[in-house]
């Protein structure tokens, strides 16, 4: 069967000779493209999302979270054996509980984690908690130029707080402003604060230019005060100081120049701990633990804990009163697990096992299985939605080409007539549903790599002109549009499946289209046809 | 006898044809007709309005059956009364061209395009018959022509546009059902004289209907469509 000249006549009747483009081919394949684009962009933003969760989980708890199921357990050894694994990355243990934290009058209950901060780099990355939850203080006359703290400052009397932990107590980390000074002259060199670490007081400082080359650094008590030239390194006064910088800009320092900064202490919090409580009973009632704020850290994934405290290992400890306890371990795998959910959990019943039954290692996608299947509702509900839509393009396309059937009822007789089949005949109007969704889910496409290439102007534009820039900041705080990765087709197979998914869709769907009209063409009486006005 | 049924490219014998009409007796358009076409001959028929001249083309074209009757098509035996089967098609496709009173060209197509459009459908190579296709156009005066779209042409050129698509693929036989009936006289005349000399010359038998005595004595045979019968003059 040739087939060759009902496609050609097809084309033909979209896209007819000397003339570009028919408008009802215009319409229907900008009306397949737009939908098309549509969906692929809502799909793939909804995956771009659990993408994004997914990332934020597992940065803020690694891959899997091994708990002991009994309670005396020889855990060092257990969690070194998991870490000598070739398929794991990392290994962090933890302590866990809840701490009463008072500043004043003001108390709060957060779930308190103890880590090892010996570890350089462990599961959980604390300094980007760090950098996340830091908030400069704005000063009318003065600049926060505070270092953001990290997890070096950790010692056994020093904690980090959450934002709302912080909040409620009314306490911060410590901080250092520069003072706006008229005694600078026109220079571009700066001075920094490298470290400002949780046992700085509050005081004020100068440093007071002597020469170009030459300075003193002082504090306002007098009882500090250090030459320094530019030549050597920055002097270092020790822990419980402000460690100064100066940064010569390409106009030199000039004598008399002066900056003049202010350090306020971190707050001190007071702790008690259940142990306390239960000694209190008997009277033998412990003074509270003092500790400092180190830093305000955020947990970039929204179903941690949002009142939390991390403490050191030691720390938790001794608030427990017991040593040697381990609560557990984050576990972080080596990056060719991180997609494969089910190799995932494979893994993890196999680490059980090793573990001789001992530890329960719960992957993350199980611990937080609330939330993802809460997402992947909402992505089948949106396809669930998007499909009737799809629908009646389609019936669109069907009424349009039975028209066009209509329409053309003599030249179809005159194709049978000189020699057509009926069938071959019938196809034509198919193949222009097939050409229709082909090139509608084509340009649906482009347009969606053009979207997801350009989302986030376009998400910005989208969202200052529908909330404002007020509510920008809050859609953009719990959805991270600048930090959403939406991959391209050929850069996840999970984003291809969706291109190719709906492609084959809008095809499919056209070319039925097309067959309603088709069959209504070929079931025409070619001598009555050619007899029609 | 082989020799004489070798010649005859389209033959009826006994074709009977009635439609039934709501409310009536069935009309009896056809009533044992017969007809013999030779090669490179041509007849003319002629008719009152409404006796079935166009009726007889479609069944000989096969584009409806038959009440009764037989058809040949060449040395194929067709029992007229049977449903077109799929495969008559393509002999249809290589063997048959038409001709209507409304031209019928595809207006998407240029006229080039249309020509070819029975190449296409015969499963002939394009390329091998644009030649040839400008050849004809050329002939029929409308080669300037073959990159305009049918909306720009006039009745007659189109007319001959739809000549030149019947004749490209070298039918053995054209069924020209009143080609001149939507042109006026001269161009009538202009139009029907390409038809004839084309057909002689490229040896292609001829079935035209027509009302116009002139046009009709000009065929080989003439005849004409009365009470269902075919009465050859
Ligand atoms: N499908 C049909 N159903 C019922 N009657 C039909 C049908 N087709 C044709 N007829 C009738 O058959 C008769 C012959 O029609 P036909 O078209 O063959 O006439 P004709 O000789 O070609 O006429 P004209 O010269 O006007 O073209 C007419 O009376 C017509 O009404
Ligand atoms: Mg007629």
């Amino acid at each position: 069967m040739k087939l060759t000249w009902p496609l050609f006549l097809a084309w033909k009747q979209l896209f007819p000779s000397q003339r570009k483009v028919s408008f009802f081919s215009l319409l229907a394949i900008v009306g397949v493209a737009l939908g098309v684009n549509v969906m692929i962009v809502v799909v793939a933003f909804m995956q771009g999302f659990q993408q994004k969760f997914r990332s934020d989980i597992i940065d803020s708890q690694g891959h899997a979270r091994a708990v002991p199921l009994q309670r005396k357990i020889a855990w060092r050894k257990d969690s070194q054996k998991i870490a000598s694994l070739p398929e794991v990355a990392m290994v962090s243990t933890y302590v866990q509980g809840h701490l009463l934290v008072q500043n004043r009058d003001y108390h709060a209950v957060p779930f308190s984690m103890g880590i090892n901060p010996s570890q350089p780099k462990g599961v959980l990355p604390i300094n980007e908690f760090l950098k996340k939850g830091f908030v400069p203080v704005h000063g009318y006359d003065s600049k926060d130029i505070t270092p953001v703290p990290t997890i070096n400052s950790l010692e056994d009397d020093v904690v980090f707080i959450t934002q709302q932990v912080a909040n409620r107590l009314g306490v911060r980390a410590a901080t250092v402003l520069i003072l706006d000074d008229q005694n600078v002259t026109e220079t571009d060199g700066k001075v920094q604060v490298v470290r400002l670490d949780p046992y700085v007081e509050s005081e004020e400082w100068m440093i007071e230019f002597l020469a170009e080359d030459r300075y003193k650094i002082k504090n306002i008590l007098g009882s500090i005060e250090l030459n320094c030239s530019l030549d050597e390194p920055a002097a270092d006064l020790g822990w419980g100081y402000p460690q100064f910088r100066v940064v010569p800009g390409d106009k030199p320092f000039s004598k008399g120049d002066r900056y003049r900064f202010q350090t306020f202490r971190s707050s001190i919090l007071e702790i008690y701990s259940p142990t306390m409580i239960e000694q209190a009973k008997s009277d033998e009632m412990a003074p509270p633990r003092e500790v400092r704020v180190g830093g305000i850290f955020e947990v970039p994934w929204q179903g941690f804990h949002t009142d939390a405290l991390i403490g050191t290992h030691r720390f938790m400890e001794d608030m427990r009163g017991e040593e040697n306890v381990c609560d557990g371990f984050f576990i972080k795998f080596q990056t060719n697990y991180l997609h494969d959910e089910n190799k995932l959990g494979e893994l993890c019943a196999r680490l059980e096992g090793e573990l001789e039954g001992n530890w329960r290692i719960i992957p993350w996608f199980v611990e937080n299985a609330w939330f993802f299947d809460l997402l992947k509702f909402e992505e089948y509900l949106m396809v669930l939605i998007m499909i009737p839509i799809g629908l009646v393009a389609a019936f669109a396309i069907a009424i349009a080409l039975m028209t066009t059937v209509l329409r053309k009822i003599r030249e179809i007789g005159l194709l049978v007539a000189m020699g057509g089949t009926r069938f071959a005949v019938g196809m034509i109007f198919c193949m222009q549903g097939f050409i229709i969704g082909t090139l509608g889910a084509l340009i649906g496409c482009g347009l969606a790599l053009l979207f997801i290439r350009y989302r986030d102007s376009l998400m910005s534009f989208i969202v200052t002109k529908i909330a404002g820039e007020e509510g920008q900041a809050g859609v953009t705080q719990f959805y991270d549009f600048y930090s959403l990765e939406v991959p391209y087709p050929w850069e996840s197979e999970q984003s291809m499946i969706t291109f190719l998914t709906f492609i084959v869709f809008a095809v499919l769907v056209s070319t039925i289209a097309g067959l309603l009209p088709a069959w209504r063409a070929a079931r025409m009486n070619p001598a009555e046809a050619l007899r029609s006005e | 006898m082989s020799n004489q049924r070798e010649n005859v490219v389209l033959k009826a014998s006994e074709l009977s044809k009635s439609f039934s009409v709501l409310g009536t007796s069935d009309l009896k358009v056809l009533d044992e007709v017969n007809l013999t076409l030779k090669q490179s001959s041509s007849l003319s028929i002629r008719g009152d309005s409404g006796c079935g001249k166009t009726t007889l083309l479609n069944l000989l074209a096969r584009l409806e059956p038959a009440d009764g009757g037989t058809i040949f098509w060449g040395d194929r035996e067709i029992a007229a009364a049977s449903q077109t089967h799929a495969m008559e098609a393509s002999w249809r496709a290589k063997h048959i061209g038409v001709v209507y009173q409304s031209y019928y060209l595809i207006p998407e197509l240029t006229v080039m395009e249309n020509v070819l459009m029975s190449v296409r459908l015969s499963g002939l190579p394009i390329t091998e018959y644009e030649g040839r296709a400008k050849e004809l156009l050329e002939q029929m005066g409308v080669v300037n022509k073959s990159m305009q779209i049918p909306a720009k042409l006039s009745g007659g050129e189109r007319q001959r546009v739809a000549i030149v698509r019947a004749l490209v693929n070298r039918p053995q036989v054209i069924l020209a059902d009143e080609p001149t009936g939507n042109l006026d006289e001269r161009t009538g005349a202009e139009v029907m004289d390409l038809l004839l000399s084309s057909c002689t010359k490229e040896k292609t038998s001829l079935i035209l209907v027509t009302h116009n005595p002139t046009f009709a004595r000009a065929t080989n045979e003439t005849s004409t469509l009365t009470d269902g019968k075919l009465i050859y003059e």
